[in-house]
């Protein structure tokens, strides 16, 4: 206690200590999420057509059906704008599925990440529900589950029958791209995009085929084709998120109908 | 070195008892109000999809900024040299605990799976500031706690019941220097991120800034050292066993005026100085500290009593030795930061911007804490209130006559005048 200076064995058993909680931390660290990314052929992309769209919210239906979400808590939501020649105009918004997502830049856990396709995705067992991601989204595409997600779903079985999971209370959710649609569909050799099965619930039920769903990567999926051939334009540019939803802007009527 | 002893307040006999048990009654309501927070989850405060960061944040980023007079002093005692200020470090140690301690309270009140509350040191993304705020924060209540132990380590009832755990307790504060370096990088570090957590933000405009961190560390730092003066004034007015050396109040509560000055010039521009361009969502942002809902709180509860006023008084040595105005000033400093806190969470999640090309008009949001938000909060600031009085009552946290601990030389060159206890 008289000799206050740090020894050398104590600053030995420190820097053991500090050595030790290190190793620890990072061994700890390591996590099969965090392993090297596998690659993708595909690059999944949805056009939304404004032209088209009448704002019959079917899409936001099915998407409640199939992703089992709650009424007040929608992944797709329907806005209506401000109409164009007296005609109104929708935006149906899902997630952007950001190619520079603010979400997964900020979210302290990692629990949500890119998959090699371009989908942003959510890991319900990793969130501790701190709800940055909320802040961060320049969208609002995310919900919280403020409390535990119980009764029925109105939306089915007339919209739909559930395919993935109820979120447990606690957790921030949005919209997949159903990517359990895709993949399941890859699987069964099926085209997402093309076959009704593999293709996100709210592009198969769209009545009018506002929605379109494909890969960036074969020129002749729909929505390569559909980006060729119309300008197209992602919400807030400017942020530098470069979203993967693409909207065809409502046109004149003198201009010439997509397809 | 002369020993002023501030004139003691003289209370009811009743007065300690009726304190602990309302400190009691609180912590009671608070504990029972978290207990269902935790059965029903988050849907029983008033937080929504669009403001999801309300009171609770707003608690844990004042007690964060509260807590900051530890690594300030520690750096100065331990780093600096400037021993003569180790006793006030040490209820700035002491303080810091308590607030860190308030801050994980409130958080693991706030995520919704409190249970996962370890995962930010199982699962890093180290790109995210708010993974950095909580293992900065992890670790500095490690520090912390090692820096509070010797305190343990030298109360006489402690020593008495457990003498060989006393002992290796002392033993600690011989690593005070290196304590006070650890301190030093993690407060720097996560006490900007914390301003970072905002600022980094661009779907929040008003926040999207580099300068929030810095003013995040600065306001720290000041808030910091005034709750620690604040708390050592009021426990020497209230209570026979702290006392304090007013040279040192008086030093520390200069250098906080003349840091508000100096504060009040970055907040000023840093504020203002967006009202010279229009863009969408920051400047609706703007208006609501300058004009809206917010404008009270920003010109008189931060501007004119948290930072003006108390300047004025702390740098002007005829008002600051005045021991009234000198606790007002203290206290005016402290409200501030609050406030600066409050309106900074606040002000980002009253506008939710446009992202949609045709629609130019922002959405508006609103937020009041529910009661069971209230009492939560309530509960865990009178359970900081409540540590403190203890720490007071019988560990002597607020002690000025106590030798300054020799760290590596003995300091002391004039006799202290001991005081009988």
């Amino acid at each position: 206690m008289n000799n206050n200076k740090v020894g050398r064995r104590d600053f030995i058993k420190l820097a053991a200590v500090g050595t030790a909680v290190t190793t620890i931390t990072i061994a700890a660290k390591r996590n099969p999420s965090e392993a090297p990314a596998e690659t993708s052929p595909h690059s999944w992309a949805m056009v939304i057509d404004q032209a088209k769209c009448v704002g019959c919210g079917e899409c936001s239906l099915a998407c409640q059906a199939h992703n089992d979400t709650r009424e007040n808590a929608p992944w797709n939501r329907m806005i209506e704008l401000e109409p164009l020649n007296g005609k109104p105009v929708y935006a149906p918004v899902p997630c952007m599925h950001c190619e520079n997502a603010p979400c997964v830049d900020i979210c302290p856990v990692g629990a949500t990440y890119h998959r090699a396709d371009g989908i942003v995705m959510m890991d319900y067992e990793k969130c501790i529900g701190c709800r940055y991601c909320q802040l961060a989204c320049p969208y609002g595409a995310r919900t919280f589950n403020w409390e535990k997600h119980t009764g029925p779903n109105s939306a089915v079985p007339e919209w739909g029958e559930p395919e993935v999971e109820r979120r447990p209370r606690g957790v921030a959710e949005k919209c997949t791209f159903c990517y359990h649609r895709i993949d399941r569909g890859l699987a069964e050799g099926l085209t997402p995009g093309v076959d009704r099965q593999a293709t996100p619930a709210c592009v198969a039920a769209c009545p009018t085929g506002a929605r379109i769903f494909g890969d960036l990567n074969d020129p002749e999926s729909p929505v390569s084709k559909a980006l060729a051939k119309y300008p197209s334009t992602q919400l807030r540019r400017d942020l530098g998120t470069n979203p993967r939803v693409y909207y065809l802007p409502a046109r004149r009527e003198e201009e010439e109908p997509l397809s | 070195m002369n020993m002023t002893m501030t004139p003691k307040i003289k209370l009811h006999r009743a007065a300690f008892p009726l304190w602990i048990g309302l400190l009691v009654l609180l912590m009671a309501t608070g504990l029972t109000a978290g207990i269902i927070v935790l059965l029903q989850g988050l849907v029983v405060t008033n937080l929504t999809d669009l403001v999801p960061w309300g009171l609770w944040i707003g608690i844990d980023l004042s007690a964060i900024a509260l807590s900051a007079g530890a690594f300030t002093l520690s750096a100065a005692v331990y780093l600096l040299g400037w021993k003569h200020l180790q006793p006030i470090a040490r209820t700035a140690v002491f303080v810091g605990l308590l607030g860190y301690s308030m801050a994980m309270l409130c958080l693991f009140m706030d995520i919704g799976r409190p249970d996962r509350f370890w995962h930010a040191v199982a699962y890093w993304n180290v790109h995210s500031p708010l993974w950095e705020v909580t293992m900065c924060v992890m670790l500095y209540f490690t520090v912390l706690s090692l820096e509070v132990a010797p305190i343990f380590g030298e109360a006489s009832w402690f020593k008495a019941r457990w003498p060989k755990i006393a002992e290796r307790l002392h033993h600690i504060h011989k690593f005070a220097p290196i304590l006070a370096i650890a301190g030093l990088a993690f407060s720097l570090l996560h006490q900007s991120s914390l301003g970072a957590t905002y600022g980094v933000l661009k779907s929040r405009p008003i926040w999207y800034k580099p300068s929030l961190a810095v003013l995040f560390i600065v306001s720290a730092v000041i808030g910091g050292l005034a709750l620690t003066v604040l708390a050592s004034k009021l426990a020497a007015l209230f209570s026979e066993r702290a006392n304090v050396r007013d040279e040192i109040i008086d030093k520390v509560s200069q250098a906080i005026g003349w840091m508000l000055l100096g504060y009040l010039y970055l907040r000023f521009w840093d504020t203002l100085g967006m009202e010279y361009t229009i863009e969408p969502g920051r400047t609706e942002g703007l208006h609501i500290l300058t004009t809206g809902a917010l404008s009270f709180n920003f010109w008189i509860g931060e501007l004119l009593l948290g930072i003006f006023i108390p300047a004025i008084i702390l740098v002007t040595g005829r008002l600051r030795r005045q021991p009234r105005l000198l606790l007002l000033a203290l206290i005016l400093t402290v409200g501030g930061l609050v406030a600066y806190r409050w309106d900074t969470n606040i002000v980002g999640q009253m506008v939710a911007f446009s992202y949609l090309p045709t629609q130019i008009e922002p959405l508006y949001t609103a937020y009041t804490p529910s009661l069971i938000e209230v009492l939560v909060g309530l509960g865990v600031i009178a359970y900081g209130l409540l540590a403190f009085t203890l720490g007071v009552r019988y560990l002597r946290i607020v002690d000025h006559s106590m030798v300054p601990e020799a760290v590596e030389e003995p300091v002391m060159s004039e006799p202290v005048t001991a005081v009988s206890h």
